[in-house]
């Protein structure tokens, strides 16, 4: 692969530029896409990747510099006239109708046929043929919401090739996806490839880049900082150019020796959610102080509920959670605070932090009536502020100020300021639900280190984490949720992400079925 | 640094000039607002010296800089009701010089009469928008208020420094409780406080009635029912007893709604009490999540707002009339939900929206009065700087959207 065979070039971008007032958000982009190959654009998050690909899908009118598609210049006024090119998008978010049909969704803004009649037969066979070109299999007539997430972007891509799209773009694709589902997606970008599709893949995962692309190139504010082959190219490598500093990308964990008594058990535990339904089937668990338990599951299988439960907001049907002995079900939020329980929650903005209040006032959120942060009745402003102050500091949080609101502050700072308040009360048990979502290999290297200081201190750990990386790389053992039941156990040295993904899918029930 | 010994001395001698000044103001003798601007000029002064020039000029700009969206809000909705008025055939400049002669000069009196009512319902309404709650039965409330406070204004015979503190705290722990039935529904049930509150509301006005009755209101042929005047130990201190050239209704409420709006201001900044009310009205999930009693903390705000409404009856039964009128068209909680809103729920705000819905009203009548121009255009411009409040959150949304868009634009280049 690559550019040792001679190859057609499909896209490129000469010189482009885009400003926005007093921001230069792509400089001098000169990018080359060949005829059937995959393209990786590698960058953290806001190094300039999705205002590239807007210039390019015509969202966006680059400030100088153009764009020339088989070898002629273009100027696209939005994104149909792209998609009129052979240009197709598939976004993070899908832009799916979930009560319509495959076929329907498909043909949606393209339906063939006369006047206002839509030619569904014709359309059915022009979907059901171009599913078997690229064996992208979906049913045509199935509703949206009944399908799972890899089969909807499925769907995505085929809306784009049923546009005639030779040029693929897919934005953070694997984002929402399972291991498996991964797998299948990378089958099939690459059967587009042979089939002659070319195909930007915009990412921030490492492992993304290595395992199906052919050439990479990375982003840094707004430029292109570096062009590899990625046969040639370590992960290490890549992250340092993306970074721009060395990056420790293996969590450094060191040996030890857990023991002693569990810090947090649950058991039997049952949780109703709102539809009435178990969302936590007789769960049971234990976390040493000391050590890290990893949740793996996909989304919805009791994450949330089990989250909810452990702090205190939602009441346990059956079951009991005891902690140091003690059973705290039947105590609130703000006592099991007090007893050394700590959340850092999966949802920041929504249960982490009150976005319009100060950074110093979200520092002490939840310990705004004890001491030193209150006098009688009164907030003791002053120590407020030294105190958030100082956490500013020691959790290298980027802020202006400790009196801007916390809305102001980027993800990455934010996750920390919650970080900061949970991990300076002293807790003997931390839950730490989806720590790194949405931030940049900076950050999520720096909160990583951070809960494996907390290890250190012989806190006990409960990470719970959609990213399966993440959970091998933290924790000392691995459950799995599936539909709210802990349906195996791992060591994370005795097994691997295909399995663990396996069980994470309901694996085991089918294996168990077929037997 | 020296100079925060001095803290004390200098934050008396602010406090005194700033409350003389207002009570001469108040009582129309206007060079009172010399003593106000040094009271200003003096804080900006310390607030240099101890923190520094830099932070001084800050603090004056971001004050400046406040004032700038109300008034060109204001001044917007006066060039529109200009124009109106002006295509209507009326003489726009006329009309507005005899509007605030009236209403800043000549009528300064009713204005003051006008807003003290207005403040206190509208930190009712602002302090419940902080929980976020919306508190529209502050009408009712104010009716419990001044029930409450001709009961025992009637029958209270006690020196003045000891039964008008406590008429007021009985009145207000009386509409406060008044609030105790929606408060407990919404905690409890979900129910929501716009409707509960409203029909609360209802209630009370028409309660009113039967209770001027129940007092021994009676009727004088065409005039509607009213009590008795109330014990003269009971009535606030006239602005008149003070300086005898005071008009001779002015009283001392607005000082005490003032003192109030400073009062609900600390509560929300610098008490533990504030800071889950805050946390719970701008973020409840968060605000559980962290332990704060969410469902208590609405409670006690939906009563406090009822004791704050409670405030603006008695005030106009102790301060004013002397006795309670069948009226069931105070409208002080509705004015209460504009100037609130106007203010952006901030309780110092409060004061001055209140102070100018004051003077357009009375301006407004003695406009009507003198040049003959209707008095619905102060209905108008009222309604036009409230329509413009919400252009203001849409102003406030786009520049929100053009941040975080400029914000994502500087990251990009991170």
């Amino acid at each position: 692969m690559g550019a040792k065979k001679e190859k057609r070039v499909v896209l490129e971008t000469r010189h482009v530029k885009k400003q926005f007032p007093k921001v230069l958000a792509n400089d001098d982009i000169n990018m080359v896409l060949y005829e059937g190959e995959i393209l990786s654009l590698l960058g953290e998050n806001g190094a300039g990747k999705s205002t590239l690909m807007n210039v390019l899908y015509g969202l966006y009118k680059p400030t100088s510099g153009e764009i020339l598609l088989e070898g002629e210049q273009v100027e696209f006024s939005s994104p149909k006239d792209a998609i009129r090119q052979g240009l197709g998008m598939v976004h993070q978010h899908f832009m799916l109708v979930d009560n319509l049909t495959v076929t329907e969704n498909i043909i949606l803004g393209s339906e063939p046929g006369k006047y206002d009649f839509i030619d569904y037969k014709t359309a059915r066979k022009e979907v059901v043929s171009i599913s078997e070109k690229y064996h992208l299999h979906v049913d045509p007539d199935e509703v949206i919401e009944n399908l799972s997430v890899g089969v909807q972007q499925r769907v995505e891509i085929l809306k784009a090739l049923y546009r005639k799209a030779r040029i693929l773009i897919l934005d953070e694709p694997t984002a929402v996806l399972t291991p498996q589902e991964v797998d299948e997606l990378f089958e099939v970008v690459g059967r587009l490839r042979e089939d002659g599709v070319s195909i930007i893949i915009i990412t921030h995962k490492l492992e993304e880049v290595k395992a199906i692309s052919d050439r990479v190139y990375i982003l840094k504010r707004g430029k292109i900082v570096g062009e590899r082959e990625t046969s040639q190219v370590t992960k290490e490598d890549l992250a340092n150019l993306m970074v721009g500093r060395e990056v420790v990308l293996t969590v450094h964990k060191d040996e030890k020796e857990v023991s002693g008594e569990p810090i947090l058990q649950l058991e039997d535990v049952v949780v109703k959610n709102q539809k009435g339904i178990n969302a936590l089937d007789g769960i049971s668990l234990d976390v040493r102080p000391g050590e890290i338990v990893g949740i793996a599951g996909v989304d919805g299988n009791g994450q949330s509920e089990l989250e909810e439960a452990l702090v205190g907001l939602l009441k346990l049907e059956s079951g009991r959670i005891l902690y140091k002995g003690e059973d705290i079900a039947v105590l609130d939020t703000k006592q099991r605070r007090g007893k050394g329980v700590a959340s850092v929650p999966a949802d920041r903005q929504k249960f982490g932090l009150v976005l319009p209040m100060k950074v110093s006032e979200n520092m002490v959120l939840g310990f705004h009536d004890e001491k030193p942060f209150v006098k009688g009745i009164n907030l003791a402003l002053d120590t407020i502020k030294t105190h958030s102050e100082r956490l500013v500091e020691e959790y290298d949080i980027r802020t202006p100020g400790v009196e801007v609101p916390a809305g102001n502050l980027s993800g990455g700072n934010q996750q920390k300021v919650i970080l900061a308040r949970e991990l300076s009360s002293d807790p003997d048990f931390l839950l730490v639900a989806q720590p790194t979502r949405g931030l940049d290999v900076g950050a999520i290297e720096y909160i990583h280190s951070q809960i494996l200081k907390m290890r250190e201190k012989n806190v006990g750990i409960l990470l719970i984490s959609l990213e399966l990386e993440e959970i091998f790389s933290l924790s000392d053992r691995i459950l799995v949720l599936y539909e709210g039941k802990i349906v195996k156990e791992f060591l994370p040295e005795n097994t691997s992400d295909k399995e663990v993904g396996f069980y994470m899918t309901g694996g085991k029930k089918t294996a168990e079925d077929r037997a | 640094m020296q100079i925060t010994k001095l803290k004390p001395l200098f934050y008396t001698v602010i406090v005194l000039l700033a409350l003389v000044g207002s009570l001469m103001y108040f009582a129309s003798i206007f060079s009172g607002i010399l003593l106000i601007l040094a009271a200003a000029v003096l804080y900006f002064v310390y607030y240099g010296l101890s923190v520094g020039k830099g932070a001084s000029k800050a603090l004056a700009l971001s004050f400046l800089k406040s004032l700038l969206i109300p008034v060109i809000g204001v001044a917007s909705a006066l060039l529109i009701g200009g124009i109106i008025m002006a295509v209507t055939g009326y003489d726009p400049v006329t009309a507005y010089k005899a509007l605030f002669y009236g209403g800043l000069v000549k009528n300064w009196s009713v204005s003051v009469l006008n807003a003290a009512p207005l403040i206190f319902t509208g930190l009712s309404i602002a302090f419940a928008f902080k929980a976020g709650l919306f508190n529209i039965g502050a009408e009712g409330q104010y009716y419990v208020g001044a029930v409450v406070a001709t009961f025992l204004g009637l029958h209270f015979n006690m020196p003045a420094l000891l039964s008008i503190p406590i008429i007021f705290l009985v009145a207000g722990l009386l509409a406060a409780s008044y609030n105790f039935i929606p408060a407990l529904l919404k905690v409890k049930t979900g129910a929501h406080e716009v409707i509960t509150t409203m029909m609360f509301a209802q209630i009370a006005r028409y309660l009113s009635s039967i209770f001027i009755r129940g007092m021994g209101g009676s009727s004088d042929g065409p005039h509607p029912y009213v009590t008795d005047p109330i014990l003269k130990s009971n009535w606030l201190l006239k602005m008149k007893s003070i300086f005898p050239h005071a008009n001779y209704r002015v009283h001392i409420g607005i000082l005490i709604a003032i003192g109030m709006a400073l009062f609900v201001q600390y509560i929300l900044t610098r008490t533990k009490f504030g800071f889950e009310i805050r946390a719970v009205g701008q973020n409840k999930d968060a605000a559980r999540g962290q332990g704060i009693k969410v469902g208590r903390n609405i409670f006690i705000a939906l009563l406090f707002a009822g004791f704050l409404a409670g405030f603006s009856g008695v005030n106009q039964v102790l301060g004013l009339d002397h006795k309670l009128y069948e009226n069931l068209n105070a409208g002080y909680g509705w004015d209460g939900i504009s100037v609130a809103l106007l203010a952006s729920n901030n309780p110092i705000g409060v004061i001055f929206t209140s102070l100018l819905w004051g003077v357009l009203a009375a301006g407004g009548q003695y406009m009507s009065r003198t040049v003959q121009t209707p008095n619905s255009i102060v209905e108008i411009i009222k309604g036009i700087i409230l329509f413009l409040i919400v252009a203001k959150y849409i102003y406030i949304h786009i520049g929100h959207k053009f941040k975080n868009k400029k914000k994502e634009e500087r990251e990009a280049v991170k």
